[in-house]
């Protein structure tokens, strides 16, 4: 589904991303795990054509992202709180999402029914706009609206951040019945290994900038993860 | 202590990234700064022999005083729409051992020094040197002289106060235009009874008491309120506006497009910096009654031209040459989503025509200046949609200052979404349509240069299509710069 080839990012001298070749099958649930500063938000906003590469290119589906636009009716994402509009209440930002990507008012509003537990009475008829909610509120109403339009990949930076406890066990479920769809390619990036394993088939971990683990999820993977973020292995 | 605070404030000043913006920025802010300072200064020195020499039988002392009370409702209008509300960053200094007072008194303090308080002191202070020159009294004048510094700092304190509430603005501005059409139109001498009793303050110097009274009462009011509410939920917190909903389905009409107008309207009815830059252009309309009022332009087609260019452009002018920073909040958002750039731009465009064909419609009553003169309207609108629209289009392309669109925007302090390419851009915006209509006229007379402005802009609208195109390349262009440009913080 994704491919990367041969990506690098340079600022000013300092090269913060460098990846040789890095494969994503369709359907695969992609971990991304990293310091600060390791590259992955960098990753991420090359993927959706943000920003723009120093060297290579990443194809989504067979389309360079950054010669064509063609990624975009397939593609969705929460990278950060800028992917809202703040004078919007949460409702809506998602029709407005919807509209963007074809579907129906009723679509939505089914859709969303499937989140209410997630939402905890908090997101919708509140008449609040969104610039007023809680930074975690913000975030459900994000990752939410990026599931709108059964987009073929998923881009979620950090999904598990400011949120309360409840609500990243329920994310991590939502997250899970969405890699079981064979058709949906989930990346997520996150600081929390226990999280990143729950939810992922694969996990690579990034180091200042380069891949310096590629892993197929087992049970040992959370120790992997630990030992190495510990320094203990080298 | 305050020495500490006055250097966090200049640090804040001197960091803002307002202020380390290129240089070409700084000299022209400078520049403005000076501009109107001298033109304030001039005048206060002037005025004393102006209304001499105009209303000969009068005191100029007596005829300020009669006229003073427009100036203090104007200064307040003014100040609703541009002074900025003090704002310290308070919260690092709550849980540090400092009296709350102080820190209150501070932020007060710091708004007496404004440059809303500072304008009118350069008309002021030569104007009363010229009384004391002239051989007035010189304890009345400088009675005189600090009543009117104090009402104006009770105006300053009274906004702070009432900035956030709408219905002193309009009640402000209702009175203003009452008042004003009441002297006109000699119904009732508002300047009379005003006169009296601001020419009472100056005969009477003990009276002074009065402004500084009303000076301290608001600035305690000002500081009751602060002290009540020096919490983290009080004063400093962020109002949160219950929502307004409108049904804007009348928009579905435009397609697909229509999600992008109602965005639109909604950013524009939901955020204060576009409401701002609504209400200046709504004052466009008004451009014409300098003109078509005073018979030496009559014979002036070229300032006609110009004037009618105005009229219908205040939303396309102020409003477009800030797309896209309207959107630069979320721009990331809308950068990755199922948009592209041509439907993005072209609801731009059509918003701003929608914006030039309401302004044409609420210009009709311009037809009681004549046919020709509404017909120079009606051909500079089109000249608006065909022409200027794409022009401003394109010169956005070169706009990537972000803009924080619930702040409004500040007088001077503040160059949020102004840059010297913006200048350049606008100038062809105004030259242009000018040379169109007076060479012609120069040549075959007015009609034919009204013509000739209303066809340059269906020609321009008949390339559409191309302008757009060239302008969509422009943008795909500068995407990563500007993304990266919004990104910034402020």
């Amino acid at each position: 589904m994704i491919a990367i080839d041969n990506i690098s990012k340079t600022y000013g001298g300092t090269t913060v991303l460098k990846i040789d070749n890095l494969e994503i099958p369709k359907g695969q649930s992609f971990g991304l795990v990293g310091n600060n500063g390791a590259g992955k938000t960098t990753l991420f906003s090359l993927l959706l054509d943000l920003i723009q590469p120093t060297t290579g290119h990443i194809s989504s589906n067979g389309i360079k992202v950054h010669e064509s636009e063609a990624w975009k009716p397939f593609t969705s994402s929460f990278i950060d709180e800028s992917f809202l509009i703040g004078y919007l209440t949460p409702e809506e930002y998602f029709y407005f999402i919807g509209e963007l990507r074809g579907q129906s008012k009723a679509a939505v509003d089914t859709l969303l029914a499937g989140f209410e537990d997630f939402f905890h009475g908090e997101i919708l008829n509140q008449k609040k706009y969104l610039r007023d909610l809680s930074k975690g509120n913000q975030k459900k109403a994000g990752i939410v609206a990026s599931f709108i339009g059964n987009p073929e990949v998923i881009i979620l930076d950090e999904p598990f951040a400011n949120l309360d406890p409840t609500t990243q066990i329920r994310l991590k479920g939502i997250i899970k019945k969405l890699a079981e769809d064979q058709q949906v390619t989930v990346l997520v990036s996150s600081h929390d290994l226990m999280h990143v394993t729950e939810v992922s088939d694969r996990i690579v971990v990034l180091n200042k900038g380069e891949v310096v683990k590629d892993i197929v999820k087992s049970e040992q993977t959370l120790k992997e993860l630990e030992a190495f973020f510990a320094g203990n292995e080298e | 202590m305050i020495k500490k605070f006055l250097s966090f404030q200049w640090k804040e000043f001197t960091r803002s990234s307002a202020f380390q913006k290129g240089i070409a920025i700084k000299i022209l802010l400078a520049f403005a700064a000076l501009y109107f300072g001298g033109c304030a200064l001039v005048l206060g020195s002037l005025l004393f022999f102006i209304l001499e020499k105009s209303i000969p039988n009068v005191d100029p002392i007596i005829l300020v005083n009669n006229f003073i009370i427009f100036w203090f409702l104007l200064d307040l209008v003014i100040r609703y729409f541009m002074q900025q509300m003090p704002v310290m960053n308070i919260k690092p200094l709550m849980i540090i051992p400092i009296k709350k007072k102080k820190i209150i008194h501070f932020l007060l303090g710091k708004t007496t020094i404004s440059f809303f308080n500072i304008i009118p002191l350069f008309i002021f202070v030569p104007f009363s040197i010229v009384l004391l020159v002239k051989g007035y009294s010189v304890l009345n004048v400088i009675a005189w002289f600090i009543s009117i510094v104090a009402i104006t700092q009770a105006l300053n304190f009274l906004n702070i106060l009432v900035n956030k509430n709408n219905t002193v603005f309009w009640i402000t501005l209702a009175l203003l235009a009452t008042f004003g059409a009441l002297e006109y139109f000699d119904i009732y001498k508002v300047s009379e009874f005003f006169g009296t009793l601001f020419n009472g303050l100056y005969n009477h110097p003990y009276f002074i008491i009065i402004p500084i009274a009303l000076a301290a009462f608001f600035y305690y009011l000002n500081f009751d309120y602060l002290n009540k509410r020096f919490y983290l939920d009080g004063a400093i917190s962020k109002k949160v506006k219950e929502v307004e909903t409108s049904d804007l389905s009348w928009l579905d009409r435009f397609g697909k497009l229509a999600t992008f107008l109602k965005n639109d309207v909604r950013m524009i009815s939901r955020n204060a910096r576009p409401k701002q830059v609504l209400m200046m252009s709504a004052l466009f309309l008004f451009y014409g009654l300098i003109f078509f009022t005073q018979d030496i332009y009559r014979d002036m087609p070229a300032m006609l031209a110009f004037a009618s260019l105005f009229i219908t452009a205040g939303f396309l002018f102020s409003f477009g040459q800030l797309v896209p920073s309207w959107d630069s909040e979320y721009y990331k958002m809308m950068m990755s989503q199922n948009i592209s750039y041509r439907q993005y731009l072209e609801s731009k465009w059509y918003l701003m025509v929608l914006a030039v064909l309401v302004s044409f419609i609420l210009s009709t009553p311009y037809i009681y200046f004549g046919w020709d003169i509404f017909g120079m309207i009606a051909a500079g609108a089109l000249f608006n949609i065909g022409i200027n629209s794409f022009v401003t289009l394109f010169g956005g392309a070169l706009n990537r200052v972000p803009i924080q669109l619930n702040e409004k925007a500040k007088a001077f302090s503040n160059t949020q979404g102004f840059n010297p390419t913006q200048l350049l851009i606008g100038l062809p915006k105004l030259l242009l349509p000018v040379l169109v209509l007076y060479i012609p006229y120069l040549f075959f007379g007015l009609t034919t240069g009204i013509i000739c402005l209303g066809a340059f802009g269906i020609m321009g609208l008949l390339f559409r299509n191309y302008f757009l195109t060239q302008i969509e390349k422009v943008y795909q262009k500068g995407k990563y710069k500007t993304i990266a440009a919004f990104g910034e913080k402020k």
